[in-house]
């Protein structure tokens, strides 16, 4: 090890029984950074992971829609499912409706769900609570859950629905009745948004209250476990007749995933900061020593060490604060993740907040996924921030000419 | 005559101080050679140190010629070979046990292998601190830390010693013994030792006693 590498090491750490003080504050605040940026940008990623998978296990990975609606939906899916990569397909129709239950009104989307093929492309089933899926029939609902509490409804009571097409009739001076639906279950799959204002009957169902005839709205299509979504989606159009589209479920969300990023971003960003910070903090340890060593620093001059090498010894400083403080942040920060679930539950207990964290987080328990990429750029940047952050005292120390350092008191 | 470690002719140097400038050195001339000692006396301020400092290329003159070993290269690379140097105030670096201080010097030259550390070793047992090498400079008095300071200054085998007081900082009887050892250690091993010093009794063990008076050495 060249000397200065190894005199650096020597002052974060001396020899004996002293504690390394300094070496531990320093190491320290540039591991919180780090712990705070691993932390959060995996709840983060873990949001959008979530959603991810809501999303596909819910609706499939890729959407093929038409302008108006699709009058041969069937031929487009059998065209769809000889697609390479392509393992289901399911129609759906979908669209707002009026509901109306004990004087209480709500406004939610409705989805026509094809009960022959929806298992093989959305696994819908297991998120049905008090009811099965089975269960639906072309006089029945499923509620999403947060719709259900909202409405004061249970499984078994019964709802008005109204469609768009009362207003087609009430024009014609025609006579519209509601539908009466039975609610045969309350889905639930775990994310607020997807859990809030949603109706699912039957295709059949949805077709009669749109008077789509034997029409759809659109298919959900369902790859193969770790078939590119682009690629995919290329192959879709290329096989599906003109003004049909396929959309990944990417461009489907992409404004909320544009969101997402965006806020991850700017989070990734401002924590920065605490790194840049812990660096000041750094800079300012690492020129007091300078000046404490002014005498040491004539020394080594003295001892034949070039001013270069003692600048980079002081680099070195900063360089190794940034490496232990990077370990130690991504322990900390790993750990953390590691209980993060107890973490929360212990501040929602003590706050009595469980309710309200909840809701804000959108998940029943906080999601985390761990981008290596990401990781890999916040060690980069660590440990970059942590060298610039010798660079000063290093000039400095460089700067000191042996004789007045040597003479200095 | 033996070869000449260190020439130094009309070294001059001046100090500016506001407007004033203080002539320290007007035209010093030295010559050592292997293996001699030369004491350097003088009164507080007459420039000692600032003489020490230019034989060691630590600074530069403001006129005249240096050579170390006939090469007029007083470079820092070449100074961690050619020369070792001890302080008044030891200049132990704290951090670093007796052993790896010695070791520095060598350190700074290149990685140290087996070989420099026998060596450290055996310095560190020549000046009496066989045991001491891996207490820290503050588990270690004064005279022991001046002993580590001269192990440091052997440790690359100079050919030339500069001591700027070594025992100022010490009492008579450890002063003593430090300047006892130094010698002892620089004629076993032939290196050269310039040494600057207020004690007449230490400046008389020396081969050579020389005085610095108004810039000039006598
Ligand atoms: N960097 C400097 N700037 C201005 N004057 C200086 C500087 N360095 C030394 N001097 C002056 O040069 C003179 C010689 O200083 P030097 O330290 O060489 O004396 P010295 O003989 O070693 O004294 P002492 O025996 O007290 O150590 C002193 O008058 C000092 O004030
Ligand atoms: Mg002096």
């Amino acid at each position: 090890m060249p000397w200065y590498l190894y005199l650096a090491l020597k002052q974060l750490f001396p020899s004996g029984r002293k504690f390394p003080f300094f070496t531990a504050i320093s190491v320290l605040g540039v591991a919180l950074g780090v712990a705070l940026l691993v932390v959060v940008t995996s709840v983060m990623g873990g949001f959008g992971h979530e959603i991810r998978r809501m999303i596909v296990d819910t609706e499939g990975e890729v959407q093929v829609r038409a302008s108006g609606y699709l009058a041969d939906y069937r031929g487009v899916i059998q065209r769809i499912v000889s697609v390479p990569g392509v393992t289901a397909a399911t129609p759906y129709a979908t669209g707002p409706v009026a509901v109306v239950y004990k004087q209480r009104p709500a406004y939610p989307l409705l989805r026509g769900l094809d009960l022959a093929t929806i298992d093989k492309v959305a696994n819908l089933a297991r998120f049905v609570h008090g009811g099965r899926l089975d269960d639906l029939d072309d006089d029945a609902v499923i509620l999403s859950a947060q719709l259900a509490s909202s409405l004061g409804a249970f499984v078994g009571d019964t709802l008005e629905v109204y469609s768009p097409l009362i207003f087609e009739k009430l024009k014609n001076d025609e006579v519209f009745l509601p539908r009466e639906l039975k609610i045969v279950g309350v889905l639930e799959i775990g994310h607020q948004q997807l859990d809030s204002n949603t109706l699912y009957c039957t295709l059949r169902a949805a077709q009669d209250l749109y008077g789509l005839g034997p029409a759809a709205h659109g298919i959900n299509v369902r790859l193969k476990p770790g078939v590119n979504e682009d690629e995919a989606v290329a192959l879709i159009n290329a096989a599906v007749p003109r003004g049909v589209r396929a959309h990944s479920w990417q461009d489907s969300f992409s404004d909320f995933l544009w969101v997402l990023n965006l806020e991850k971003g700017m989070i990734f960003f401002l924590l920065l900061f605490v790194v840049i910070v812990a660096a000041f903090s750094v800079t300012s340890s690492l020129l007091i020593s300078v000046v404490r060593k002014t005498r040491e620093i004539g020394l080594l001059g003295a001892l034949g060490g070039a001013p270069r090498h003692v600048a980079a010894c002081f680099c070195a400083q900063g360089l190794f604060i940034g490496v232990f403080g990077t370990l130690l942040g991504l322990a900390l920060g790993f750990g953390a993740l590691a209980v993060r679930n107890d973490i929360v539950l212990a501040i929602a207990r003590v706050t009595q907040r469980q309710e309200v964290l909840q809701r804000f987080y959108q998940f029943k328990q906080l999601p985390a996924h761990t981008s290596v990429n990401e990781v890999m750029l916040i060690v980069g940047l660590t440990i970059v921030i942590s060298t610039l952050a010798g660079l000063l005292p290093a000039w400095r120390a460089a700067r000191l000419k042996p004789v007045e350092a040597l003479r200095s008191e | 005559m033996a070869e000449v470690v260190l020439q130094a002719q009309r070294l001059a140097k001046n100090y500016l101080s506001g407007t004033q400038q203080l002539a320290v050195l007007r035209g010093v001339d030295l010559e050592v050679a292997a293996g001699e000692s030369v004491s350097i006396r003088g009164e507080s301020g007459s420039g000692k140190s600032t003489l020490l400092n230019l034989l060691a290329g630590l600074d530069s003159a403001d006129t005249g010629t240096l050579e170390w070993g006939g090469v007029a290269d007083t470079g820092t690379a070449r100074r961690a070979k050619f020369l070792g140097m001890v302080f008044q105030s030891f200049y132990l670096i704290p951090e670093l046990n007796a052993r790896a201080n010695v070791l520095m010097a060598a350190r700074i030259v290149a990685v140290p292998g087996a070989a420099e550390r026998a060596r450290a070793d055996e310095l560190l047992r020549r000046v009496g601190l066989a045991e001491r090498a891996t207490h820290l400079p503050s588990q270690l008095s004064g005279g022991e830390r001046q002993r580590v300071a001269v192990a440091r200054a052997l440790m690359n085998s100079p050919r030339l010693i500069l001591a700027d007081e070594p025992t100022g900082n010490l009492d008579e009887h450890t002063g003593d013994a430090v300047i006892d050892l130094l010698l002892a250690v620089c004629r076993e091993t032939g290196t050269a030792l310039v040494l600057v010093t207020h004690n007449a009794a230490h400046a008389k063990k020396t081969n050579r006693q020389l005085f610095l008076r108004e810039g000039v050495l006598h």
